[in-house]
C-alpha cells in the first residue's frame, strides 16, 4: 500500500493506494503519523484508489477520527468503493465519518 | 357435584330400602310365629286347666263318696240301735272316731220319736281338737227340723248334700252335710243320719296348678255360694252372682256364673279388675257344685310375650348392627367410587399427557418425498403412561439434527423434564450447528435451577447430508451403534456428564464421516436392560448381534426388527423402563466431500497475502463475484490474523492451518491452530450505535467474520482451536 500525504489550503490529504490489509496496516499507521500530529486541521482521506480494507485498517481510520475529535479537527473520507462502503456499513463507520 | 350427591342419595335409599325390607320380613315371620305360639300355648293352658278340673272333680267326688259310704254303712247300726236311744250317743261318737274326714255326725230323730227324750232328740258327735265331744242338737235354740240337711232328705227320702253353711251351735265351722233318712224296723222314717265334712277338705283339694302360680280356683255350691276362693272373707258370704254384680263389667262373669250354676263346662275370657283372665269351669256332678280355674292372661302368655319381647329386641339389635354394617359398606362403596373416579380422571389426564408427549416426538420420518440423502425412523415405548425418553430430529440447511435422551427417573416428573429437553434441543439448534455448543447451552439451561436433581443423558448429532460428515456430542448417554450392511460396532464416544448435572461443564465434540449406507442406531438403556423372566438382560452383545443381522435393513425395518428382538427376549414380561430407539442412515449415493484446499501459514502477518491468493484462486475458479470474494477475503484474514497475533506467545513460532472446502451450495472454511485455547465467538459484538468516544478501537475483526459468514463455530479438540466457518454460495 502506498500513502501519499499532501497539504493545501489548510487541508491535509492522504491518498491511500492499494490494499489496506493487516500487514499493510503496520506500515500505514507509521506513514499517517503527520496527520495525527495535525489532527486539529481539516483532514481528507482519499480512498478512491483503495481496493481493500481489513479491521486493522479500520482501526487506523478510527484512531484518526478520535484524534481529530480531541484536537477539534475535521475528517472527511471520500472515494469509497461499493465493497468498502459495505464494510463501513457493517461496522457502523458510516455514522462516524463524513463521507463524500 | 349435584350428580355425585344424587348418586350418594341413591345408595342411601337402596340401603334404607334393604333395611326396611329385612325388618318387615323379620317382623312378619316373628308375628306369624308369635300367633302360632299363642295358639298352642292357649291350647296347652286349656288342656292343663281341664285336666285340673277333671282331677279335682274326681278327688272331690271321692271324698263325697267316702262320706256317703260312711253314712250308708251306718244306716243299719242306727236302725238297730233305735231300740236303745241312749246307745245312739256312742254310735255317733264311733262314726266320727272311725272316719277322719267326718268332722261331725248327727242322728237326728224325727219329732217325738222318743217321747221320753222330748220333741227333738239328736245325738251329735263332733271333733273338738283330738277329742270327740257330743251334744244334743235338739234344743229350743236349734230347731233342726227346719234345717235343710234335715228337711230335704226327709222330704225326698234320699240322700242329700246340703248347701254349705256355717254350723252355729253344731260344728261351729263351714261345712256341708250329707244326710240320709233311716227307717226303723217298722219301715217308718225314724231319723236322719248325717255326716259333716269341713270345707277345708275341698280347699286343699281345689289346689293350685304348679305351672301357673298366680292362677286360682273357685268352688261354688249349687246356689252360687263361694265355697272355696282366694278371698277367705267372701267364702259363704257372697254368691258368685253377687260378686259378678259388684264388677264394673259384670256381663262376662255373670254369664260364667249362670253357666256354672247350670252345670255346664267351658272356658271364657273375662276382664277382672282391669286384668285379662281366662276362666275354665266344669261341674262337680255329685254335689251339683261347680268349679272354676282362673288363670291370668299374662300367666299364660307371659313366657311367649317375654320371648317375643326378647326376639324383637334381638331383631332390633340385629337390624341396628345390619344398618351399621350397611352404612359402612355404602360409605366404603362411595369412597371406592370416589377413588376410582379420581383414578380414572388421573388416568385420562395421563392419557392426554401421553398424547401430548407423543406429539412432541416426530413420527413422520425421513426421507421426505424426493429426498435421497437420509433414512431415519424411531420409536418410543414408555413403560408407564408417560415417560422420560425422547428422540427428535429435523433437517435444516442440508444438515440433519438429531438427538436421543433419557431423563433420570420415570413417570410424570421425567416426562416434564423430557418435554423441556426436547424444547431446548429445538430452540438451541435452530441457530446453532455445532453439537458441542448445542449440548453446552442445553446443559446450562437444565443445570440452572435444577433443584430436583433431574438429569438427562443425551446423544446429539449433526449430520451433513451432502458429505456424510457427522459431528456429535455425547452427554452421558449409551454409545450408539454404527451400523452398515452386515456390520455393527459401538461408535467411539467420549462419555461426558449427563445434561443438568453440573453447570459450566465442558463437553467434548467428536466427528466422523459416514459413507453412503452407513448409519447410527441410537437407543436408551431400556433396550440393553430389558430383562426376561430369568433376570437376563438384553445386553450389548445381543444388541450388536442383532444390529449386524438387521444392518442392511432400512431404518424403519431396522427399528421394528430390533423391537421384535427385545420383545421375544423379554417374552411377555412387563418392561420396567421406557424403551426408545432411533435409526439414522446416511443414504446420499454420491456424497460430495468437496474440493478441499489446504494452506498452512506461520504465525506471521506477512503470510496474509498467501491467504489472499488462496481466496482469489477459489473466487476465480468458481466465478465468484467481486464483492463476495472480498468479503471472504476479509473474513478469513480476520480469523487468521487473529490467530497469528494472539494464539501464540509473542515471538514464539506457531502455525495456522486453513482448509477451504468448496461444495455445491457453500464453502466451508476451517481455521485451526495449536495455540492458547481461545473461543473468539464468545466475544460480544460492538455497539454500532455508540458515540465516537465510546467506540473502542479494536474488536471489529471477529464481528466482521460473524457478519460475513453464515455460520461460525468454535471447538477445542485434540489440543487445537478449530474455528469453522461456512458461507453459502
Amino acid at each position: 500500500m502506498e500513502v501519499h500525504i499532501t497539504e493545501s489550503e489548510g487541508t491535509m490529504t492522504a491518498r491511500l493506494v492499494g490494499r489496506l490489509d493487516t500487514p499493510a496496516a503496520t506500515e500505514v499507521i507509521r506513514e499517517i503519523q503527520p496527520m495525527l500530529d495535525n489532527a486539529g486541521k481539516n483532514l481528507l482521506l482519499d480512498c478512491s484508489e483503495m481496493t481493500y480494507i481489513s479491521s486493522s485498517g479500520l482501526r487506523i481510520f478510527l484512531t484518526l477520527r478520535k484524534a481529530a475529535a480531541a484536537a477539534g479537527g475535521h475528517v472527511v473520507v471520500e472515494g469509497l468503493s461499493n465493497e468498502i462502503r459495505q464494510v463501513f456499513m457493517m461496522t457502523g463507520f458510516l455514522q462516524l465519518f463524513e463521507i463524500k | 357435584m349435584a350428580k355425585k350427591r344424587g348418586k350418594q342419595l341413591g345408595y342411601a335409599f337402596q340401603a334404607l330400602a334393604t333395611v326396611i325390607v329385612a325388618l318387615a320380613t323379620l317382623e312378619a315371620t316373628s308375628l306369624l310365629q308369635y300367633y302360632f305360639s299363642r295358639k298352642s300355648i292357649y291350647e296347652e293352658a286349656t288342656r292343663r286347666a281341664e285336666g285340673q278340673l277333671q282331677t279335682t272333680n274326681l278327688e272331690i267326688t271321692d271324698v263325697l263318696d267316702q262320706v256317703e259310704t260312711t253314712v250308708r254303712n251306718n244306716v243299719w247300726p242306727v236302725r238297730k240301735t233305735l231300740v236303745h236311744p241312749d246307745s245312739l250317743w256312742s254310735l255317733a261318737r264311733r262314726i266320727v272316731d272311725c272316719n277322719s274326714f267326718v268332722s261331725g255326725t248327727a242322728i237326728a230323730l224325727v219329732e217325738d220319736y222318743f217321747p221320753q227324750k222330748g220333741r227333738l232328740f239328736s245325738p251329735y258327735a263332733y271333733r273338738n281338737g283330738d277329742r270327740v265331744d257330743t251334744l244334743q242338737l235338739g234344743r229350743e235354740s236349734y230347731a233342726y227340723p227346719e234345717k235343710e240337711w234335715f228337711s230335704k232328705p226327709l222330704e225326698t227320702g234320699e240322700g242329700y248334700w246340703s248347701e254349705p253353711y256355717f254350723d252355729t251351735g253344731g260344728g261351729e265351722m263351714l261345712m256341708t252335710t250329707y244326710s240320709l233318712p233311716v227307717t226303723d224296723m217298722q219301715g217308718r222314717v225314724a231319723a236322719i243320719l248325717t255326716a259333716d265334712i269341713s270345707l277345708d277338705w275341698f280347699t286343699d283339694l281345689v289346689g293350685s296348678i304348679p305351672e301357673y302360680p298366680h292362677a286360682f280356683s273357685a268352688l261354688i255350691s249349687r246356689t252360687g255360694q263361694l265355697m272355696v276362693c282366694p278371698a277367705p272373707a267372701l267364702v259363704m258370704k257372697k254368691t258368685v252372682q253377687e260378686v259378678a254384680a259388684d264388677l264394673a263389667d259384670s256381663t262376662a262373669v255373670r254369664d260364667i256364673a249362670l253357666a256354672m250354676l247350670a252345670g255346664e263346662r267351658g272356658s271364657r275370657q273375662v276382664l277382672y279388675n282391669g286384668e285379662k283372665e281366662y276362666v275354665f269351669y266344669a261341674p262337680i256332678d255329685r254335689a251339683n257344685w261347680s268349679m272354676a280355674i282362673v288363670i291370668p292372661h299374662k300367666e299364660i302368655y307371659g313366657d311367649v310375650q317375654r320371648v317375643a319381647l326378647i326376639v324383637i329386641l334381638l331383631q332390633v339389635l340385629g337390624i341396628l348392627v345390619m344398618s351399621y354394617i350397611l352404612y359402612k359398606a355404602v360409605k366404603n362403596q362411595m369412597r371406592f367410587r370416589e377413588v376410582s373416579e379420581k383414578k380414572s380422571r388421573i388416568d385420562s389426564e395421563l392419557r392426554v399427557a401421553r398424547d401430548i408427549q407423543m406429539s412432541m416426538i416426530p413420527t413422520s420420518f425421513l426421507p421426505a418425498p424426493g429426498q435421497t440423502d437420509v433414512d431415519i425412523s424411531g420409536i418410543v415405548v414408555p413403560a408407564k403412561e408417560v415417560g422420560g425418553d425422547l428422540y427428535d430430529f429435523y433437517d435444516r440447511d442440508g444438515k440433519l439434527f438429531f438427538c436421543i435422551g433419557d431423563v433420570s427417573g420415570k413417570g410424570v416428573p421425567a416426562a416434564l423434564v423430557m418435554s423441556v429437553t426436547r424444547s431446548l434441543f429445538r430452540s438451541v439448534s435452530a441457530h446453532e450447528k455445532n453439537p458441542q455448543r448445542i449440548v453446552s447451552v442445553m446443559n446450562e439451561s437444565l443445570a440452572d435451577l435444577n433443584e430436583n436433581n433431574m438429569f438427562v443423558t443425551c446423544f446429539l448429532g449433526v449430520l451433513d447430508l451432502a458429505s456424510g460428515h457427522l459431528r456429535y456430542c455425547n452427554a452421558g448417554h449409551n454409545a450408539p451403534v454404527r451400523i452398515g450392511p452386515g456390520k455393527a460396532a459401538f461408535l467411539d464416544v467420549v462419555p461426558n456428564l449427563p445434561l443438568g448435572v453440573m453447570p459450566g461443564m465442558q463437553y467434548q465434540e467428536q466427528e466422523t464421516n459416514l459413507s453412503s449406507g452407513e448409519g447410527l442406531f441410537l437407543y436408551t438403556d431400556g433396550l440393553t436392560e430389558a430383562e426376561n423372566a430369568d433376570y437376563q438382560l438384553f445386553g450389548e452383545a445381543r444388541l450388536l448381534e442383532n444390529a449386524v443381522r438387521f444392518g442392511g435393513e432400512k431404518a424403519g425395518a431396522f427399528v421394528k426388527s430390533m423391537a421384535g428382538a427385545v420383545k421375544s427376549h423379554i417374552h411377555g414380561i412387563d418392561p420396567s423402563d421406557d424403551l426408545t430407539m432411533l435409526a439414522v442412515r446416511f443414504t446420499n449415493p454420491s456424497p460430495s466431500t468437496g474440493d478441499v484446499r489446504r494452506l498452512t501459514l506461520r504465525n506471521d502477518i506477512d503470510e496474509i497475502p498467501k491467504l489472499h491468493a488462496l481466496i482469489q484462486s477459489i473466487a476465480d475458479e468458481t466465478d465468484m463475484d467481486h464483492a463476495l470474494a472480498m468479503s471472504l477475503n476479509l473474513a478469513l484474514e480476520e480469523a487468521v490474523s487473529n490467530v497469528m497475533l494472539y494464539a501464540y506467545p509473542a515471538g514464539s513460532p506457531g502455525q495456522v492451518d486453513i482448509e477451504a472446502a468448496v461444495l455445491d451450495d457453500r464453502i466451508d472454511f476451517r481455521v485451526s491452530d495449536s495455540g492458547v485455547p481461545f473461543d473468539p465467538t464468545v466475544a460480544s459484538d460492538p455497539d454500532l450505535a455508540a458515540d465516537l468516544k465510546d467506540r473502542p478501537i479494536g474488536g471489529l475483526g471477529i464481528f466482521l467474520v460473524k457478519r460475513i459468514m453464515d455460520d461460525v463455530s468454535y471447538t477445542w479438540e485434540d489440543g487445537k482451536n478449530i474455528l469453522t466457518m461456512t458461507k453459502k454460495r
